[in-house]
């Protein structure tokens, strides 16, 4: 399955990956750099100890000086310190929040493909009957919904209401048990996050099911005789879901970004709230440190689901 | 010559156009959820337009209700946090979803149908380093960059319009490059040519108009794509500034405190959905009236 030629394009597109990780990262410090206004300026902050703190950052040194030594810490892995919590160094920070958040993503991930398949063909083959109609419209609701709203009303839902109705024996709990979430914690925000996508997924789905399912070999299948259930999962459905994994890319980067608001509504501890927090704190180091861990996290997203098509597509070969 | 060779080529296609469109009409009028999304469209246009002039409360003053009051016979929907009339707030955040949606479609439009057009038409390098900016623009998240842009930038209603097309110029671009790339080779382009027209006078006379229909069906659901971001940005604090009311910025502020005041996260939440719902049924119904290859 992977060939010498897979490992060197995987290798290539590492070099890529870091190429455009060093992209987005500049372009972020030297946008943040043009900021009019002072990260560290405060009414506690004056006179020699401004100048120290300063220079303790290096924020004195010329623009291109500090560039270069940005360039320089980034080749090893360092993105500085924080800057409003002196010390505290970003990467390990970073990398932990972008465990947290690919954790959540990929949870979304296989709900998204799971739950959005599995109405796609159910749609498709009760094609024109109440469950189609019913599975489609929902559908066109649940892409028309912003990821966000549907947090909001699953929180009303399982958090509050249910919180009241059962005097507090069943309820959802809002937060992050440890570093990472359990099924019970990360359930729902899963839910949220992947519910849009699922949408998107099982109108491909079920439109791609209305095709194959019209093809001869289909109708050969069933001459000779087959169940209708190996005739659905073996044939058409192996067909139907090329075009589903042609839009695998977008979905990722989708689930990625719509993470970064899921993130906050549940506290989730990834990148996302990290992104809020540290925009609010003004910690610019931080926020260079969030952007480029996104840009690492889509790179690495997008190379996992190029090399699944390879898995997923024999003819695929890189 | 040209002249009477162009008035034989226009004559018989005029009829069949003008039947194109009305047809397109009449079949979209059928569809009962188009249509729908049109009269809740129309609706959600005057309300905004009404809020210029009237709203029933200032939407900006505060206390004119018990903070964190619900629904009621003088608030609608409810007050919010400050004290602020929800409903007079929702419809003038209608103002900002109507204005950052068009607007960034208008300047989608103004981009990407030129490039669009020529990359198709001319093909050559340019069309290589348009069709290389659309992959690149595609394989980075658009969010991200809009929330880079808005950062730099700096929040305000022009800059989110920016933000936004920057990040979805390439949706319009490709689907007139691809629309260009296939009518080029048409008769009926030829014939245009071998008459002397100029490739300006192709491209806007004769391969636009012909390419309308599913220019109109992107930018119909470009709207909602750029509400729905508008929101996000909003959501995330990085939206219009307050205190202009935005109703991803209202939900956000609502769901803090959706324990005790749920109306003011569902009132702006639903206001939302059900708009990018109309925009997303109308699209359909366009999607279905215009393309004749998916005729039933």
């Amino acid at each position: 399955m992977f060939t010498r030629g897979t490992l060197i394009y995987i290798a290539q597109r590492l070099v890529l990956i870091l190429l455009a990780v060093l992209g987005v990262s500049s372009l972020v410090f030297l946008g943040i750099h043009r900021l009019p206004g002072d990260a560290l300026f405060s009414e506690h902050l004056h006179g020699d100890q401004y100048q120290q703190t300063l220079h303790h950052y290096g924020l004195d040194r010329p623009l291109w000086v500090q560039y270069v030594s940005f360039l320089a810490g980034m080749l090893h892995g360092d993105l500085g310190e924080s800057l409003v919590n002196r010390g505290v160094p970003i990467t390990p920070i970073v990398v932990r929040e972008m465990s947290v958040s690919a954790e959540i993503g990929f949870v979304a991930l296989l709900f998204t493909i799971g739950v959005g398949m599995l109405f796609g063909v159910v749609a498709a083959i009760r094609q024109n009957t109440w469950t189609d109609y019913l599975l489609s419209t929902a559908s066109v609701v649940g892409y028309s919904m912003p990821n966000f709203v549907i947090a909001t009303f699953l929180i009303l839902v399982f958090g509050i209401w249910l919180d009241n109705l059962t005097q507090g024996t069943f309820y959802f709990q809002i937060g992050w048990p440890g570093r990472y979430g359990n099924i019970g914690a990360i359930w729902l925000p899963a839910f949220a996050l992947g519910f849009p996508y699922a949408s998107i997924v099982a109108r491909l789905t079920r439109a791609s099911m209305l095709e194959v399912i019209r093809q001869d070999y289909v109708r050969t299948a069933r001459a000779k005789g087959l169940r209708e259930s190996v005739i659905m999962i073996r044939h058409a459905l192996r067909n139907a879901l090329i075009p589903v994994i042609t839009i695998l890319g977008p979905l990722v980067i989708g689930i990625i970004t719509g993470g970064v608001v899921i993130e906050n509504i549940f506290g989730i501890p990834g990148l996302g709230k990290e992104f809020a927090n540290s925009i609010l704190n003004r910690d610019y180091n931080i926020v260079i440190g969030v952007f480029t861990g996104y840009a690492a996290l889509v790179g690495l997203a997008n190379l996992g689901v190029d090399l699944l098509y390879v898995v997923i597509d024999p003819r695929i070969r890189y | 010559m040209a002249a009477t060779a162009a008035a034989v080529i226009t004559r018989p296609i005029a009829p069949e156009q003008a039947s194109l469109w009305s047809d397109a009409w009449r079949r979209l009028r059928r569809n009962r959820l188009a249509l729908a999304g049109v009269i809740y469209l129309t609706f959600v246009l005057i309300i905004a337009l009404v809020a210029i002039v009237w709203t029933p409360y200032s939407t900006f003053r505060v206390g004119v209700g018990i903070p964190y009051s619900g629904p009621s016979s003088q608030h609608w929907f409810g007050v919010d946090g400050l004290g602020r009339d929800t409903l007079s707030r929702l419809m003038a955040g209608a103002q900002v979803s109507l204005i950052v949606g068009v607007g960034t479609q208008v300047l989608v439009l103004a981009i990407g149908v030129p490039i669009g057009l020529a990359a198709g038409y001319f093909r050559g390098l340019f069309d290589q380093v348009v069709s290389f900016l659309i992959n690149l623009f595609y394989g980075i998240p658009d969010l991200l960059v809009a929330l880079i842009l808005v950062f730099l930038l700096g929040p305000s209603l022009t800059n989110i319009i920016i933000a936004i097309a920057v990040t979805r110029w390439m949706d319009m671009a490709r689907l007139v490059r691809g629309q260009t790339l296939s009518l080029r080779e048409r008769e009926f382009v030829e014939a245009a040519r071998a008459a002397g027209a100029k490739p300006a006078k192709i491209l806007v006379g004769h391969i636009l108009p012909n390419a309308l229909g599913p220019i109109i069906i992107q930018a119909t659901f470009g709207i909602p794509a750029a509400i729905l971001f508008e929101a996000f940005l909003s959501f995330l604090g990085l939206g219009v500034p307050p205190p202009t009311p935005t109703w991803g910025g209202m939900a956000a502020e609502g769901i803090v405190t959706i324990r005790i005041s749920p109306a003011m996260v569902i009132a702006p939440s639903i206001a939302l959905s059900l708009t990018l719902m109309a925009f997303n049924f109308l699209g359909d119904g366009l999607r279905d009236a215009l393309d004749p290859r998916g005729r039933r």
